[in-house]
């Protein structure tokens, strides 16, 4: 049990932030909140596939050749793409926010799910 | 093994995660969340990956906080009861728990951290783009090589999808105008 902590820590954590991140999606009556709880779960992700992409004495992949031990760079392209993507659905998740405050004056669920009812 | 330094990034990143959950003020919540970006950022070096490292510390913590903050700042910053803490909900608490208990089980099936030996990442294409990315496109760098190069038509789609976001934003947020 030890020894699988001490050579997979890193998917611990993985696990772990995707269970806040859940639990932030779920349960939180804020819904800027919700978004940042999506942004945990996505990260979490992030450090899944940087970990796979990790070796032992492994180097960024930079030079002319493969004179040295690289980590994998494909994972971190795909990372990459992921980032910028999550950073367009976050400016869309908040504008929809915005939008929701405008016309019901709040940004709690519970508050919206009230106004909603009372109609 | 873990080196201290690894160690007391993943403990700040995780506490930090924790924090946002439990606090209720917004504010605070984003400020700790910009905080944990860049305990990412930094990880993301640490496990030599620098272009995600920069990305994430330009986008996740400085794009994404800017955004966070001019939301709340359009909207409301909840006042009064924002000191307390959440309250956790024990039941989605529990849930979420055996979701985390449902993806750690299948944590010891994965290879261990950096061997290359039975990680089936390190493959076929692993071994074509280290040695081929400067020989066919001359960039140095091979995540760039394929970011623009192999990948290219991905990089377009996700040109695509921030134009997509960019526009849905502009609708979303347009006052309507009385005909």
């Amino acid at each position: 049990m030890m020894e699988l902590l001490t050579t997979h820590y890193n998917y611990v954590v993985f696990a772990v932030l995707l269970g806040i991140g859940l639990y932030m999606i779920i349960d939180d009556e804020n819904l800027v909140k919700k978004v940042i709880g999506l942004n945990v779960f996505q990260t979490g992700i992030f450090l899944f596939f940087i970990t796979i992409s990790v070796r032992d004495g492994g180097l960024p992949a930079v030079g002319k050749g493969s004179e040295s031990a690289y980590v994998n760079p494909l994972p971190h392209v795909l990372i990459l793409t992921a980032i910028v993507v999550g950073v367009s659905l976050t400016a869309l998740a908040l504008a929809l926010v915005v939008r929701i405050h405008e016309e019901y004056g709040s940004i709690r669920e519970d508050v919206v799910v009230e106004v909603l009812e009372d109609e | 093994m873990i080196t201290l330094l690894e160690a007391g990034l993943l403990v700040f990143i995780v506490l930090s995660a924790l924090m946002t959950a439990i606090l209720r003020d917004v504010l605070a919540a984003i400020i700790v969340f910009g905080a944990y970006s860049l305990g990412m950022a930094v990880l993301w070096i640490v496990l030599r990956a620098p272009d995600v490292g920069l990305t994430e510390a330009a986008v996740g913590a400085g794009i994404m906080t800017v955004l966070l903050l001019v939301s709340i700042a359009r909207t409301t910053r909840l006042t009064g009861i924002e000191l307390r803490p959440v309250e956790i909900n024990w039941g989605v608490a529990a849930l979420c728990g055996l979701f985390v208990l449902a993806i750690l089980a299948t944590v010891p099936a994965l290879p261990d951290m950096g061997q290359t030996v039975g990680n089936p990442v390190f493959g076929e294409i692993y071994n074509h783009y280290v040695t081929m990315a400067y020989e066919q496109t001359h960039v140095e760098n091979v995540v760039t090589a394929i970011l623009v190069a192999y990948r290219g038509f991905d990089t377009l789609g996700e040109a695509t999808v921030v134009f997509t976001a960019g526009v849905a934003v502009l609708t979303v947020l347009r006052r309507e105008v009385d005909a």
